[in-house]
């Protein structure tokens, strides 16, 4: 560990925003920024005593559990009041399933950020773009309008990619299901309880222009669905 | 927010939709008035569970598409805790 004599004193409200694309960038705690310092605290105290009691038995398990508390309050107090979530709508759209699930064609769509090796959509022109990358222009992403992935379901696992700047994609890279249910969806198929997959899943990278992708882009890709003739929909947002 | 976006325009297309959202950002198909959604409790970036956990991936995936049958606007959570470490192998 490196001294730190010689390096000015950083403080509390410093470290907790080093996880949120600073010196710590790490998207699984980048939830720390929006705490208070005494919480910031609390969870440090938590995580150290889960840490600790996980080292006699092994049950990593309660240090997922505190993580995911405090990711699950953290974003529920940023975001979780309406008066200040930007994108409220007043009402609820719904249409009927028009027929049994054993009858109908499923399509697949995730803003998880997948698209086929060799079919980059290559962001802001540039190529191979990497994920340390996509994390550091995570502010171009946000103003810039989104593009569709097409994903064929017979793409071998091997030939996907992911890249997304706004999520931790460490699980979805390890086993895209986690996102991108296509074999799961197929499984499904062949025993009977939905009719069939649709031929291509579609993903997008979701950390995108929220004016433009309402405005314009989802409507457009809600015809460009209709014209997959699928009969419902299961999106994944990550 | 933007699947929100999307799942709205895909409904008012007229076609049924459902979104799997993790608890983290549980709060958003309530706002957003989405038709359909199934909230789970698992931590951010594991939506379907833990890579290699396809029996609660899948679990999942069913239990969303048991939610298309509802008459009316629903939304509802999966009831069991995320798992991680799970001993299936990744399936890619």
């Amino acid at each position: 560990m490196e001294s730190s004599a010689k390096n000015p004193a950083e403080t509390i409200e410093e470290l907790r925003k080093s996880f949120f694309y600073g010196s710590r960038s790490n998207l699984n705690f980048k939830f720390l920024k929006d705490l208070s310092d005494t919480d910031f605290a609390k969870f440090l105290s938590d995580m150290l005593d889960a840490v600790g009691k996980t080292t006699d038995d092994g049950d990593a398990g309660r240090v997922v559990d505190v993580a995911y508390r405090w990711q699950v309050d953290a974003y529920g107090g940023h975001l979780g009041d309406p008066a200040d979530f930007p994108h409220r709508y007043a009402d609820t759209p719904f249409t009927a399933l028009p027929k049994p699930l054993s009858e109908c064609r499923v399509g697949l769509l995730t803003s998880s950020g997948h698209f086929v090796d060799g079919d980059d959509p290559e962001p802001f022109g540039e190529q191979a773009m990497t994920q340390k990358d996509a994390e550091g222009r995570i502010g171009e992403f946000l103003r810039a309008a989104p593009e569709l992935s097409t994903i064929p379901v017979t793409t071998q696992a091997e030939q996907l990619r992911v890249r997304h700047g706004g999520y931790p994609v460490q699980a979805v890279a390890a086993d895209h299901q986690v996102a991108l249910p296509i074999q799961h969806l197929q499984e499904l198929a062949a025993s009977g309880e939905i009719g069939e997959v649709a031929s291509s899943a579609y993903s997008f990278v979701g950390a995108t222009s929220q004016v433009r992708l309402k405005k314009d882009i989802a409507p457009q890709w809600a015809e460009q669905l209709r014209g997959d003739e699928i009969d419902v929909l299961l999106l994944v947002p990550v | 927010m933007s699947v929100g976006h999307v799942q709205r325009a895909v409904e008012l297309a007229g076609i049924p939709t459902v979104g799997i959202f993790v608890k983290s950002f549980g709060h958003i198909p309530g706002l957003m008035g989405v038709a359909r959604a199934l909230i789970t409790p698992h931590p951010m970036g594991r939506p379907l569970g833990a890579p290699g956990d396809g029996e609660r991936q899948l679990s999942v995936v069913q239990a969303a598409l048991a939610l298309l049958s509802t008459e009316e606007p629903t939304i509802t959570e999966y009831p069991q805790p995320y798992r991680p470490g799970a001993p299936t192998a990744f399936s890619g």
